[in-house]
């Protein structure tokens, strides 16, 4: 009996001790970094970051990509409580960060920002974004302004220019629709949320913060105001079907819809494909519908690369972090993918991209956080669901924004 | 035996604690964590809040879980209908034939992709714009509008499943005695009729493992759905499955998916201890 209860005993501990890990807390000398990302399809570019970074700084980067984001973001915030933890990671700003900030997880960056700022790698203007309670966190793995990416060849077969107000881009898909050009693209699935931003913070920006903030309810009229000008240009035929699942650079290249809203990341889509910026497409801002707002409103985002309180080697993620933000790495990242930089040194290559940065930077622009980051997850989620029913069924639209409005009241009452 | 009998006696709970362990830690523990979980507000990172059954009060008033049950009842009389019934028909309709096996591949091939590879190759086709447009000439967006886009994953479904339920199908028929059925020819019975009264009720243990089987599956219908519409669009396509892991991994809600969670487990085991039980009862 003692026996059999000493071999019960043993085979416990043995399993116990597999399912445990090393559990030890002492941190390890690393020469190379696991980099989890939810960005699959970047492999190839971090790839050479990594190549990179172990020549400069001696430190290698090797990506794992999630194509998933629910998935990628599981794995993360399972990460934080099990000894397999990346050494960094990317993440969102807005709600998101602030999560995993408040239950300490998250590398405070204050040294590297401020160094940053005072070498001029970094601008101010961007630390409020990685700003919770008076401290940075994470660094920018990149930064995007959206606009309207448009297919050159079909804008000049239909002696089309870059509209410069409202009225003028409406014009132009009427001009598409007519020729038997669908002008614009969206979808009912993740990226949902576009045209409801754009038409918002093109609108009535400040109506928008507050929608955040949950200072505005999804039911207000501004908001149905805008909803119906959205079923406007849905009934008039000027999008392509929502349901289609051809990827939009294909879309793009082969001029299944004239026009797609995207952040300046969609260059990279372009890059992929080889297509040349200037001939083959083009890229313009978005006027405002409402022409009295003294500013252009632009959607700006910005993801964070993130490094954890527990990371195996602190100084080693933390050196990587700092290397990030040069002009020296960021060069490299923002050409490789034909896209912007967080960095004011780097040189953008591709004119309207580069036209669009300095704009931006020299307060030209009403910046606009993302709604993807702006709002919080479990509101956007009944959103991105709310949003994809109304593009297939645009009759939905005052059902959808109380639905939406439920998530939200539910969320607000506790995060005030 | 007289010496194995005491070692194996010694030795019981050591050879037994493997496998008990493995049961306990993957499977019972995690159930118990997602039952505790279903009870609280969890965000998967801040601890989890007591909150009772507020989780299992909003499964009540949520449209979106109506929906999605409206869509799992769906599947499962679906499953029922298509993989199974049409299973049985090419079962009977091939098994007495000279090369039947030969008739029976190519409804088995597609048995051998995974539900996200099935999925994965069926989205372009099924989309608007997609291959089965072009095909059919019709502008129909497969996808997008319920239960349009239920009832074409079904089809999906029905193109993997058909050739396993077959198989299982052929077996059972091969293996009924002989002699009930010579005896019923000689009596002059044939076609439907010798199926429904001698060749059926002589199938019903195998046909409560295929059903049976076929009932929990469709009950717990995911990977097809997340990967052709991801339970959209606006959440008209979604199952319990996909609900649970929508609200858990997606919203964040750890508390409400877990509720969901419990409720499918509850509702598939509630079925296949009805089924089972008229089967064995029967």
């Amino acid at each position: 009996m003692i026996r059999s209860g000493m071999a019960t005993l043993g085979v416990a501990a043995l399993f116990l001790a597999a399912c445990g890990g090393t559990g030890g807390g002492t941190p390890q000398k690393k020469t190379e970094l696991t980099l989890y990302n939810d960005k699959g399809a970047w492999t190839k570019y971090f790839d050479e970051m990594g190549a990179l970074s172990k020549q400069k700084i001696g430190l290698g980067m090797k990506p794992t990509g999630y194509t998933d984001s629910a998935q990628y973001q599981a794995f993360i915030k399972a990460s934080f409580r099990t000894n397999v933890k990346p050494d960094l990671f990317t993440w969102q700003t807005g709600g998101m960060l602030e999560e995993v900030v408040k239950q300490k997880q998250v590398a405070d960056t204050t040294a590297i920002w401020q160094e940053a700022i005072k070498a001029g790698d970094l601008s101010q203007d961007l630390a409020p974004y990685y700003t919770i309670d008076g401290k940075q966190y994470c660094v920018p793995m990149n930064v995007a302004y959206w606009g309207m990416f448009y297919n050159k060849k079909l804008f000049d077969q239909h002696g089309l220019k870059p509209p410069r107000t409202w009225d003028e881009l409406v014009k132009a898909a009427a001009t598409l629709k007519k020729a038997g050009v669908t002008p614009f693209y969206h979808t009912s699935v993740l990226f949902s949320f576009v045209w409801f931003e754009q038409l918002m913070a093109g609108s009535d920006p400040d109506l928008y913060d507050r929608l955040s903030t949950g200072k505005a309810k999804y039911t207000d009229p501004g908001v149905v105001q805008v909803m119906e000008k959205w079923k406007e240009l849905i009934d008039a035929g000027y999008f392509v079907n929502p349901g289609d699942k051809t990827d939009p650079g294909d879309v793009m290249k082969n001029g299944k819809a004239a026009m797609i809203s995207f952040g300046t990341w969609f260059n990279t889509s372009m890059t992929q494909r080889n297509m040349k910026a200037g001939s083959d497409y083009g890229f313009f801002v978005i006027p405002n519908v409402n022409p009295a707002l003294p500013k252009t409103s632009v959607i700006f985002e910005s993801g964070p690369l993130c490094s954890l309180t527990k990371a195996a080697d602190p100084d080693a993620s933390t050196k990587y972090l700092k290397w990030w933000t040069t002009a020296e790495a960021q060069e490299k990242w923002a050409t490789s993918r034909g896209d912007v930089s967080a960095n004011p040194k780097v040189e953008i290559k591709d004119e309207a991209l580069g036209q669009i940065t300095k704009d931006a930077g020299s307060g030209k622009y009403r910046l606009v956080n993302r709604y993807f980051e702006a709002t919080p997850p479990p509101v956007l989620t009944a959103a991105l669901d709310g949003f994809g029913k109304f593009v297939t069924e645009p009759g939905t639209y005052k059902d959808v924004l109380a639905t939406i409005q439920k998530e939200a009241d539910e969320y607000w009452s506790t995060h005030q | 035996m007289r010496r194995s009998a005491p070692i194996l006696g010694r030795f019981r709970y050591g050879y037994v604690a493997p496998a008990a362990l493995l049961v306990a830690g993957l499977l019972y523990a995690p159930f118990v964590w997602t039952a505790y979980l279903s009870l609280t507000r969890y965000d998967g990172l801040a601890p989890p809040e007591w909150a009772g059954l507020a989780n299992f009060g909003k499964l009540f008033d949520d449209p979106a879980l109506l929906t999605s049950l409206r869509n799992t009842l769906l599947w499962v009389v679906g499953t029922m209908v298509l993989p199974v019934g049409l299973g049985l028909l090419v079962a009977v309709l091939s098994h007495d034939i000279k090369g039947g096996a030969w008739y029976r591949v190519p409804f088995m091939l597609p048995y051998a992709l995974s539900g996200a590879g099935l999925a994965l190759v069926w989205s372009p086709i099924l989309s608007h714009g997609g291959i089965a447009n072009a095909l059919l000439g019709v502008d129909t967006a497969f996808l997008q509008d319920a239960p349009v886009n239920t009832l074409a994953m079904l089809l999906v479904w029905t193109w993997q499943q058909l050739g396993v339920n077959t198989l299982l199908f052929v077996v059972g028929l091969q293996s009924i005695p002989k002699e009930p059925i010579e005896a019923a020819r000689l009596d002059g019975a044939s076609g439907w009729r010798l199926f429904r009264h001698i060749t059926w009720p002589l199938m019903r243990p195998l046909t409560a493992v295929v059903v049976g089987l076929a009932l929990v599956a469709s009950l717990k219908t995911f990977d097809i759905v997340w990967v052709m519409t991801q339970g959209g669009p606006g959440r008209n396509s979604e199952t319990l499955a996909v609900t649970m892991y929508k609200e858990t991994f997606v919203a964040s809600d750890y508390g409400y998916g877990s509720a969901v969670a419990v409720m499918l487990t509850v509702v598939t085991g509630l079925a296949s201890y009805l089924y089972l039980k008229r089967q064995v009862a029967s």
